[in-house]
């Protein structure tokens, strides 16, 4: 009996070291240690042993059952720390793949980072219909009468009011600055919110110039709101955007909704002021207007110029994008081109 | 517009240690922006003054001779040369080896060296007009003609820069940011803002003794709406001669071409003063001048040989036979000043801005003068034109003789006068002003100033008065852009905190995109709110109800769509052409002739446009496409927390095939459309299904 369970040992242990894969080890323990396997076949014969040899078989037989799991268990692990999924070599220079996904236009995505940064300011998003009227696009904002903007040359009018003006006289808005004063008209002063959106201009285009185009445009309005803390809103947008410290000037600019009104520039970040191609070797590059509402304005807003006071900064979305991205011919932004939007993702 | 930098040190005495660039940055900051400043003797680096010593004939060569030229380096240079007017004892321009020179005045500049030409050495190269940039000012009446400068004071060596009055500053300036600005369309009146700058004196413009008012040509304006100020002068025993060569010099430096000293001393006057000023010959003007509206079906031939056929809105200068001139813009050819002109009616008048931009725009021709016009200019400043003038005919044709004056101005302009309160510039600048700090600043300017108080009366100078300043808000920013805007500290505003910004409708439309983007995979485009009528018709558009343009950008696109189906169709069109496979999403407003409202105010009547989403599943499953969109949209209300949507077929949208759509809806209405994308439909938006 000790002989045979001895052979067994030798032989389950060879048979085991020799299994190379889970399966074949699983097949070993089933022949050796299962419920029909040899050992278990060997040990139901312990009872037929003379009585004085039965103690001594009893206690060989267990060993040889330790024995046999352990390595068993051995193997096991062995084989666990061997095996892997992967044949063959792999190749870790290939790049990722891309995760499948959609995207947000460019504009869009331009547009929630900087709703981002003036919400955490308090400011509100607000949004007119993109039609609205020459009382909204002009007569409220301080353009004169006869200003060059209100020419069908320069505005979309809609068809059927040739003849009307102000109020019934319809167009496509050319900037978003009239929905500044319908804002105000309904929520009253003080105010602070923001107001992105598209525009739309009769012009030709080439790379630099679109008739449809993306403007992001920020008004607060305080009592006496000084320009010299109108920068706030112009550091708000460009430190956002460029995700830096951005140096700043304000310098003269005409535009008949404010008063005095500014055209805002920046440092030159590509030469950092030194001059080079990118601005036109001045070293600052301007990149949006802004200034104190016209008392016109905050007039036609239904509030007294004599108390409130503002400042508004505009900024060319699309402009913004190109800067960011080095965009080089802004008809892309309305091409519905995949080819160009996929890379936003 | 260009200013010589030159001209404008005639008016004002600039601090001597300023450097062009820091003028040109002080100008931008409180002024206008100048886009470039640019010294006319940096272009002609290197090309010096010679005198000719002896011309002998090229040995190997018969169309070039051997000149021994004296250029100031002690020993005269050798230069071989092919002019055809070379003369001994003749100054000439001389590029020395090194200068850069354009071969035969054309090309890119090239160096000069020291070479030899057919065997003889030629030490720098005698210059034609062209080959240096100066052939406006000095025109080569043959080919192959040197500029002959003996007539100009130099030695051999001198720069010619120096010699020829280039050494000079030319600032370039955007005009867009001088349209509010009629006061700067001339040298004067931007010295005015240097001097204000610098704080230093603004030097006057001559004045002069004119014939009595009524001595001169009558003068009757018929729409005086138009023509707020004629005025004309008489001036007898002119001839018509070049101009001196520092005049030419001038006009041409800021990019006019000078043409005979008549016309060159119109031009001068308003390149000095901003105001035009025109010469009619005085044999030519029948009876009086009358200014009056065009009759319909006149014509006119003007002096760049157009011939306009004129509308009763556009106004003219006639004489009691027919028009001479339009008015603001352009004189006639037949009675404008001409070779044997001997005697001059010469206009200096105002018109009013609009019309003149109208008939500017009618003909397209922006001119000089009408792009002066159109800014809206005081008609005080006709003063400044006609003593200038006057003073010029004096000092430039000594023989002429000013006969005859008449002036027309009726309603002469009253200036503007703004109360403005210190308590209100404080807190306004934030920063403290003295009242006679502040009237300093606004006299710098030509502005009077009386402090009262806490008053500031301020009474506006002409030039200032046409539209420009008439507020206290005005006034601030006068001398807010004076004290400098580098020299305000950023001051931190302070708020009130009320509540916290909570926007459902602005969140939810960001959800919708995200959800659509992030998690379904579609990617956003844009279109234009604009559509080609194949794509309307492609979608099977209700065309009545769509809003149409004015002036649609191209003629096919003339309505705005009330649907985001063609412009969805016209993406996928192109889009095919490089994939096989894609999602698309719009989220953006369409417009509906119906549903009018009012916003804000009363009067206003604005058509429905409400906000659409549109979405396209393109690729080769037709039933799995289906299933996938409607998955997208059934999941959204989930994901974006709003009420659930249904699907059911109620009523089948144009587009859709007919087996394969479903409505979408919100409780029991209709809130939008599914469905594959019907042949017929598919095939008129030029999209192949294979």
């Amino acid at each position: 009996m000790l002989e045979r369970l001895n052979e067994l040992k030798n032989a389950g242990l060879e048979r085991i070291a020799a299994a190379e894969t889970m399966e074949e080890l699983q097949l070993a323990r089933a022949a050796l240690v299962g419920r029909k396997g040899s050992l278990t076949e060997l040990l139901k014969e312990v009872g037929k042993v003379p009585p004085e040899e039965r103690r001594a078989a009893g206690q060989a037989a267990n060993e040889v059952k330790e024995i046999l799991t352990g390595a068993l268990d051995g193997r096991q692990e062995d084989i666990l720390a061997e095996a892997s999924p992967v044949e063959g070599v792999v190749d870790l220079t290939l790049p990722g793949i891309q995760p499948p996904s959609g995207g947000l236009h460019p504009v869009t995505q331009m547009c929630y980072d900087l709703n981002d940064a003036f919400r955490s300011l308090g400011f509100e998003v607000f949004s007119e219909g993109e039609i609205t009227s020459e009382l909204y696009a002009f007569d409220n904002l301080n353009f004169a009468p006869d200003h060059p903007a209100r020419d069908s040359m320069d505005t979309y009018w809609l068809k059927g009011c040739e003849h009307e003006r102000g109020a019934k006289r319809l167009c496509l808005r050319p900037h978003l600055t009239g929905a500044s004063v319908r804002y105000l008209q309904k929520h009253g002063a003080p105010a602070r919110f923001v107001y992105p959106g598209r525009v739309y201009r009769n012009e030709n285009t080439d790379a630099r110039h679109e008739r449809a185009f993306f403007q992001y445009e920020a008004l607060i309005v305080d009592r006496d709101y000084s320009f010299a803390s109108g920068k706030i809103l112009v550091k708000t947008v460009l430190d956002k955007v460029f995700g830096q410290d951005v140096e700043v000037r304000m310098r003269v600019g005409f535009f008949p909704f404010v008063e005095p009104g500014f055209e805002i520039d920046m440092r030159c970040l590509v030469c950092g002021g030194t001059g080079c191609k990118v601005c036109k070797h001045v070293g600052w590059i301007e990149v949006m207007p802004g200034g104190t509402p016209h008392p016109n304005v905050l007039k036609a807003a239904g509030l007294d110029p004599a108390v409130w006071s503002g400042f508004y900064v505009n900024i060319g979305l699309d402009r913004l994008v190109m800067m960011r991205w080095g965009v080089d011919d802004v008809r892309l932004f309305h091409s519905a081109d995949l080819r160009f939007l996929n890379q936003f993702r | 517009m260009k200013l010589s930098l030159n001209w404008i040190r005639d008016y004002v005495d600039l601090p001597e240690d300023l450097t062009v660039d820091r003028l040109a940055s002080d100008l931008t900051m409180s002024t206008v922006e100048v886009e470039g400043a640019e010294n006319l003797a940096d272009g002609l680096k290197g090309v010096v003054l010679g005198r000719i010593v002896e011309v002998t004939p090229h040995p190997q060569a018969d169309r070039l001779r051997v000149v021994l030229c004296d250029v100031g380096s002690g020993e005269p240079s050798t230069i071989v040369c092919g002019g055809v007017n070379l003369e001994p004892g003749q100054l000439v321009a001389v590029a020395v080896p090194g200068a850069m020179v354009r071969w035969h005045g054309e090309g890119d500049p090239v160096e000069i060296k020291a070479t030899k030409l057919r065997g003889v050495m030629s030490n720098g190269m005698i210059c034609s007009s062209g080959e240096i940039g100066l052939e406006e000012l000095f025109p080569a009446a043959r080919e192959a003609e040197i500029m002959d400068l003996s007539g100009f004071a130099g030695l051999p060596g001198d720069s010619i820069a120096k010699v020829l009055d280039l050494d000079d500053t030319i600032l370039e300036i955007d005009n867009k940011s001088l349209t509010n600005r009629p006061d700067l369309w001339g040298h004067y009146g931007m010295a005015r803002e240097l001097a204000a700058i610098y704080r230093t004196p603004l030097k006057d413009l001559p004045s002069a003794v004119l014939p009595e008012e009524g001595s001169g040509i009558p003068v009757r304006i018929d729409r005086q709406d138009r023509c707020p100020r004629y005025t004309a002068l008489v001036v007898e025993n002119v001839r018509n001669v070049p101009s001196p060569y520092w005049l030419q010099c001038r006009i041409w430096k800021v990019g006019m071409r000078p043409i005979n000293l008549l016309v060159d001393i119109t031009n001068y006057v308003m390149l000095a003063t901003g105001q035009p000023t025109h010469g009619f010959d005085r044999s030519h003007v029948h009876g009086g001048i009358r200014v009056r509206p065009a009759a319909p079906g006149e014509t006119l031939e003007l002096l760049n040989g157009e011939i306009l056929n004129l509308t009763g809105e556009d106004l003219v200068i006639a004489d009691e036979r027919s028009p001479l001139g339009l008015a603001g813009v352009m004189g006639g050819k037949r009675d404008s000043i001409l070779p044997e002109t001997t005697e001059i009616v010469l206009e200096a008048a105002n018109f009013e801005a609009l019309a003149i931009r109208r008939t500017a725009q009618r003909f397209d021709l922006r001119t000089e003068a009408s792009s002066r016009y159109e800014k809206s200019m005081d008609p005080q400043r006709v003063d400044q034109a006609l003593a200038l003038s006057s003073t010029m005919f004096r000092d430039l044709l000594p023989e002429a003789r000013v006969s005859g004056y008449t002036d027309t101005y009726p309603r002469p302009l009253e200036c503007a006068q703004v109360d403005v309160s210190l308590d209100f510039l404080r807190r306004r600048l934030g920063k403290d002003i003295a009242g006679d700090e502040a009237r300093d600043i606004l006299s710098l300017l030509g502005f009077t100033a009386t402090v009262d108080g806490d008053l500031l009366h301020v009474s506006v100078p002409s030039w200032r008065s046409t539209g420009d300043i008439s507020l206290p808000d005005d006034i601030l920013e006068e001398i807010a852009r004076l004290i400098g805007y580098e020299n305000f500290d950023f001051r931190p505003p302070q708020i009130t905190l009320s509540a916290p910004v909570n926007q459902r409708a602005v969140e939810l439309e960001r959800h919708i995109r995200e959800y659509l983007a992030f998690r379904c995979g579609l990617q956003e485009v844009f279109t234009y709110p604009w559509i080609g009528d194949e794509y309307i018709a492609a979608a099977g558009e209700d065309e009545r109800a769509m809003l149409s343009l004015q002036n649609p950008p191209a003629p096919d696109e003339g309505r705005v769509r009330s649907n985001l189906v063609p412009g969805l169709l016209k993406s996928v069109f192109t889009n095919l052409r490089y994939f096989d496979a894609f999602r698309i999403f719009e989220l953006t407003q369409v417009f509906r002739d119906d549903g009018y409202f009012s916003p804000n105010d009363e009067r206003e009547a604005l058509p429905s446009q409400d906000r659409h989403l549109g979405a396209a599943f393109v690729g080769d499953d037709p039933e799995k496409l289906f299933r996938e969109a409607r998955g997208v949209l059934e999941y959204m209300p989930r994901i974006v927390q709003t009420a659930p949507l249904s699907f059911e077929q109620v009523r089948q949208p144009a587009w859709a095939e007919k087996k394969l759509w479903l409505n979408i809806l919100l409780g029991d209405e209709v809130i939008g459309d599914l469905g594959l994308l019907a042949l017929k439909s598919a095939r008129a938006a030029g999209i192949k299904r294979e």
